[in-house]
């Protein structure tokens, strides 16, 4: 009895797949269709308040390029400053948390940037590197650059003590310790860092585009500049696609990581 | 009585040791010029009531802890050159296996760790090993595929996979429910008496004691101290038909009224 193994349960009959897929998915259909229609009769009641749906779907169907291209400068920016931000994020975790100097050396100045907005820093960054990419990627960085670097570190830190004293017998060499257990380890930390800094990346990007409109393409930029037109069916659209990128990278991360986090069942902090 | 490889010869020697914690005002001894050896392939046993520094021994012979006075040393070596030579296994509380490897790699774990150490060493075959520990089907699982007793005898496989020279067990099996945590000393008292190692070994658990060991030390509290060093002269190879005999209940009762003392003296 003591020797059982446990195993998932399995689901069996194809009418329990059914009920649940109902149960799992109604609700929240019902929810989008119900939003729906209030969004429905608010747009065709007031015009200058929101464009219906229709009228957005056909600005998007009408110029699919235009929204592709933008849409692929957005992305462009989060791959490569969220990327950025992401792995800066980490590496200095491991260093603050390796060496406790470095920790006592930066801490402070993080704070300060923490706290400072980034929305008040994107201009500046803008007036002191142009209307390129740069300050985009910079902006994007920063955002999630701060959740990657404190979830991380929490997650060095929140090595099994029993397991790190099992090494320490070993006299394990403090590289054998990092790459066996400090670095699996913090994995569910680092991803729920990711969870967070996901949807901020999008945000940033967004953000940084705003300050800049019109300068790049992107679909921050697009919304800003259709907004100053009054074109509210290309913003809502754009709007809309922002979204859609926010969900595809949460999706996308939920996906990694049940192939490389199987082993822990849930988030850690955050979420 | 007891049939060790090296009858007379030291492993553990642990010298007048003393540990103390907290700052200057608020200084606690913990453990007071505590002296004791134990042979090699000699398993003895820790007992004695909560927070008289039974963990806190068990860590200072591990290298985990550095004691304030006194000495020890395993096999002739101080606690450093003997971790640096993996001669001391752990087995914690918990069985600390890390979730992300599977049985088979967690138990083979301690041979990479430190490859210079093993030199001299006889590694064991990690499949073999579980195999003996009743785990050989479970070589691909993952530790929370397990039960509590079978992550805890993966713990001991891991800890003796590498052939240390102590192996010390900090009540491996206090997480267990009384019927698992008899299974699983009966499966470590049967797997130790063909592999004959140096133990110390901490357990709340009078009849463990006895069952498992060729000494009990006793130890008192306030500050941590050794209070009685008891013999226990069964013969071995032993097995759960020990339990029923009057020798074994004759020393329970013993074993037990000693530990009441104890206990009696701290709270005067
Ligand atoms: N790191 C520490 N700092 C301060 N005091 C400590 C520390 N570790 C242990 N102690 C104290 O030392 C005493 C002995 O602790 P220890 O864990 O060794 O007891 P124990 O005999 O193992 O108890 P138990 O049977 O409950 O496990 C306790 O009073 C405890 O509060
Ligand atoms: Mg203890």
């Amino acid at each position: 009895m003591s020797d059982s193994i446990a195993t998932a349960p399995r689901r069996n009959s194809s009418a329990f797949t059914m009920t649940r897929i109902i149960w799992n998915w109604g609700p929240p259909t019902l929810t989008f269709v119900i939003v729906a229609v209030l969004w429905q009769l608010v747009a065709i009641n007031n015009p200058y308040v929101l464009p219906t749906l229709d009228a957005v779907g056909a600005s998007l169907a009408s110029d699919p390029g235009m929204y592709w291209a933008n849409l692929l400068v957005t992305c462009q920016e989060i791959v490569v400053g969220a990327g950025a931000g992401i792995i800066c994020g980490f590496l200095l975790a491991v260093a603050m948390s390796e060496l406790p100097i470095v920790e006592k050396a930066v801490m402070p100045l993080i704070v300060v940037i923490m706290v400072t907005p980034v929305v008040a820093i994107a201009p500046a960054l803008v007036v002191a590197f142009g209307f390129g990419m740069l300050p985009k990627y910079i902006v994007t960085g920063l955002v999630v650059f701060f959740p990657m670097l404190v979830n991380s570190l929490a997650g060095l830190r929140d090595v099994d003590q029993k397991a790190l004293d099992v090494f320490k017998t070993l006299h394990a060499s403090r590289w054998e310790i990092f790459r066996d257990l400090r670095l699996p380890g913090c994995m569910p930390f680092v991803f729920a860092g990711l969870r967070i800094a996901m949807p901020l990346a999008v945000v940033g990007a967004a953000v940084a585009e705003f300050v800049a409109a019109g300068q790049q393409a992107g679909l921050g930029s697009l919304v800003t500049i259709a907004a100053a037109q009054a074109n509210l069916p290309v913003t809502w659209a754009s709007i809309a696609l922002l979204c859609l990128l926010g969900v595809l990278l949460v999706s996308l991360l939920a996906l990694l990581r049940k192939r490389i986090l199987w082993w822990s069942d849930e988030d850690v902090v955050g979420r | 009585m007891t049939a060790t490889a090296h009858p007379e010869e030291i492993g553990v020697e642990v010298t007048n040791v003393t540990k103390s914690f907290g700052g200057d005002e608020a200084r606690v001894t913990v453990l007071n010029g505590v002296t004791l050896s134990i042979r090699k392939g000699e398993f003895v046993s820790l007992i004695g009531p909560s927070g008289c520094g039974k963990s806190t021994l068990l860590k200072v012979v591990a290298g985990l802890s550095e004691a304030n006075g006194g000495t020890v040393s395993i096999n002739g070596k101080s606690v450093r050159e003997a971790a640096r030579d993996k001669a001391i296994g752990l087995v914690p509380q918990s069985p600390a296996l890390l979730p992300w490897r599977t049985i088979l790699d967690n138990v083979s774990l301690p041979i990479s760790i430190n490859p210079r150490g093993n030199t001299g060493r006889r590694l064991r075959d990690p499949r073999e090993l579980l195999q003996s520990f009743g785990l050989g089907h479970a070589l691909d699982r993952y530790p929370a595929q397990l039960s509590g007793g079978m992550q805890q005898r993966a713990a001991i496989a891991r800890a003796f996979v590498f052939d240390p020279e102590i192996l010390l067990m900090d009540e491996p099996f206090s997480a267990l429910d009384e019927m698992n945590r008899d299974q699983q000393r009966m499966g470590l008292l049967d797997f130790w008496q063909s592999n004959r190692k140096s133990v110390l070994f901490v357990t709340h658990s009078v009849p463990e004691a006895i069952m498992l060991s060729d000494r009990i030390v006793l130890m008192a509290s306030h500050p941590g101290r050794i209070a009685e060093i008891i013999d226990v002269d069964l013969p071995r190879p032993r097995n759960e038909a020990l339990y029923a005999t009057d020798a074994f209940r004759d020393l329970e009762f013993y074993v037990r009224s000693a530990l009441r003392k104890v206990m009696e003296a701290a709270r005067v």
